[in-house]
């Protein structure tokens, strides 16, 4: 696979981007790197920990393996993003990066002290995505010496499946940064809206208020688990009802960005209700644990 | 009361008002083969109203979801009339006017007289108290919500509202009659906004304020919420379809009904209603017509 460019780059002085450096092997960073090698680019996905590596080259190897299998790629597609990736625990193996997407965990010091760790490795051409979900981009961009060049780029989790990508410009992100960083992301075929550096974005901003919403008037016995998921799918056309979807996503994990986004809106509609804490207390996290809402026979995710 | 023997069947049935929701909803029951007998105002009503289901009609065989034929004896089985008295013998009533309590207040003791106790009458109701409108007619028990949504004939879901006296009976009968005309029913409490508008409206309330607020163009609020929450229809062209005075009027009374500020209307809202920006309707909206000329707009 010939390696994308930009078709008409606005700025001659930079350089076409090769090769990406995706840094954290856990979901996102993971699915990000099937995302980014399926493209064509070189992708060199990084992790502290060797056994995180391994897991998260197995899970994006076997993704490409699996969608190949079923038809969605071409064996040749699939074992040309394969040849693409790699993976390596030394920060030192990005250096040729033109790229680097950071998917690491969700805590402001430690994505501050990687872009600072990044300064003496990367060029100063290097553009610099974060992938926080929660955390302000302009907090993170702090912690490098070219503040300028990062910009929040946050996927939506199965990344190789969601097209929106959410861009957000931190308050020194510089317009050939955002300009370079939009057609990247058509070259890797995902859907951008540009939104302003707040808490949540967009999806997180409205999804979080909705589904605490929707436990609430669960608390307040407006309908049952079946029937208000019947009533959002069938009234509001969702393809999944939001009881299925908080299962999905794991109650823990909404617990979770719920008091990133309360603890800077401080606005009471982001704060979990009650039942939030006594599910996760109670182990009933979803899927994942095979009880939520709903109960599962598997604990399978999202596949190929 | 006397229910039918086949709970749900309910073989006449009555629909006041030939307006969108009337004409939906009168179109719904004449495809499940049940006749049905409009009550309208006048008779330039009952005419534009009929039209409404002519061409609604005609859209559907044209996409193939319908012969002429079946266009033909559904129309046939539509009958309007501006006389009250012309819908005795109705076994189910379904109010579908001008959502103004008093209107219905005013309505609803002639029809039921006409109608007579045994017959079992819902009210359309998006706004108001069910329980409130029930207040206005003789046994109460057969009085409820059937909750339908725009477009009635597209719309799977109907909700059937319990107010306080509502007859256990009365919701069993109505559950069947929608699973009987193609919908899905699902039982709600007489709340403000019911269940899908008490969780629509205030998250309506909150892009428009967001919009407002700057935190991105109409048009990426949009797509971000149809790719990444699932929405069929991104917020702001759902607000240009259902009409911004249309969702004004829903979400006022549900605060006034509340004092929940979740459902007061973003200042923004009232602005464009005040500057005849409705929607498609006027053709001018948040994304109708190419959104507001002044767009407070300023990411990126």
């Amino acid at each position: 696979m010939t390696p994308p460019f930009p078709m008409t780059p606005p700025f001659p002085m930079t350089p076409p981007i090769r090769t990406v450096g995706v840094v954290g092997a856990g979901t996102m960073g993971s699915g990000i790197a099937v995302v980014v090698a399926q493209a064509g680019y070189r992708t060199i996905l990084r992790d502290l920990d060797e056994a995180n590596l391994a897991r998260g080259l197995d899970t994006a190897r076997g993704f490409l393996s699996r969608s190949a299998a079923k038809g969605k790629l071409t064996p040749e597609q699939a074992g040309s993003a394969i040849a693409n990736l790699s993976g390596t625990t030394e920060l030192g193996d990005l250096a040729g990066a033109d790229v680097v997407i950071e998917a690491i965990f969700e805590n402001l010091g430690v994505k501050q002290r990687l872009w600072a760790d990044l300064d003496g490795v990367v060029s100063p051409e290097t553009m610099l995505h974060t992938n926080t979900s929660t955390l302000p981009v302009t907090g993170i961009a702090a912690g490098s010496k070219g503040p300028n060049r990062v910009i929040g780029t946050h996927y939506c989790n199965p990344a190789p499946l969601m097209k929106l990508v959410e861009i957000a410009r931190g308050r020194h992100t510089d317009d050939i940064t955002y300009q370079r960083t939009l057609e990247f992301m058509a070259t890797l075929g995902k859907t951008t809206v540009t939104t302003k550096d707040q808490p949540g974005f967009i999806v997180n901003r409205f999804l979080i208020p909705w589904e605490n919403n929707v436990l609430r008037a669960l608390e307040a016995g407006l309908g049952t688990v079946e029937s208000i998921d019947l009533a959002v799918t069938s009234g509001l056309g969702h393809p999944m009802g939001p009881f299925r979807l908080l299962d999905v996503v794991g109650m823990d994990i909404h617990k979770e960005v719920a008091m990133r986004l309360y603890e800077q809106f401080r606005d009471p509609r982001f704060a979990p209700p009650p039942i939030v804490d006594r599910m996760v207390a109670a182990g009933d996290l979803g899927r994942k644990t095979g009880r939520g809402f709903y109960t599962y026979d598997d604990d399978r995710l999202f596949g190929a | 009361m006397t229910m039918p023997a086949d709970p749900g069947s309910f073989e006449r049935v009555a629909v006041l008002g030939f307006g969108t929701m009337g004409a939906g909803i009168a179109q719904v029951v004449a495809r499940s083969g049940r006749g049905v007998t409009v009550l309208e105002t006048g008779d330039d009503r009952l005419a534009d109203g009929r039209r409404r289901v002519e061409g609604f009609l005609t859209d559907g065989v044209g996409r193939g979801k319908l012969t002429s034929d079946d266009r033909e004896a559904v129309l046939r089985r539509i009958t309007g009339t501006t006389d009250v008295a012309a819908l005795a013998g109705s076994e189910l009533v379904i109010e579908a006017v001008v959502e103004d309590r008093d209107l219905k207040a005013e309505l609803w003791p002639r029809v039921s007289e006409a109608v007579g106790t045994g017959a079992v009458l819902v009210t359309n109701t998006s706004a108001l108290s069910v329980t409130d409108l029930a207040a206005t007619v003789p046994e109460p028990s057969r009085f409820a919500g059937l909750h339908f949504f725009n477009p009635a004939p597209l719309m799977k879901l109907v909700e059937v509202v319990r107010a306080l006296r509502t007859a256990p009976e009365v919701i069993t009968a109505l559950t069947g009659f929608c699973e009987s005309v193609g919908k899905t029913p699902v039982v709600v409490k007489d709340r403000p906004g019911f269940l899908i508008n008490k969780l629509l409206m205030p998250y309506l309330n909150d892009v428009i304020q967001a919009y407002d607020d700057g935190l991105a163009i109409a048009a990426d609020l949009d797509s971000a919420l149809e790719l990444g929450l699932g929405d069929r229809m991104g917020p702001m062209t759902l607000l240009d379809v259902i009409g911004l005075d249309t969702h004004h009027h829903a979400t006022t009374s549900a605060y006034e009904a509340t004092l929940d500020p979740q459902f007061a209307p973003p200042p923004l809202l009232s602005r464009m209603v005040a500057a005849g920006y409705l929607g498609d309707k006027s053709g001018r909206g948040f994304r109708a017509g190419g959104g507001l000329e002044n767009p407070t707009e300023e990411s990126s």
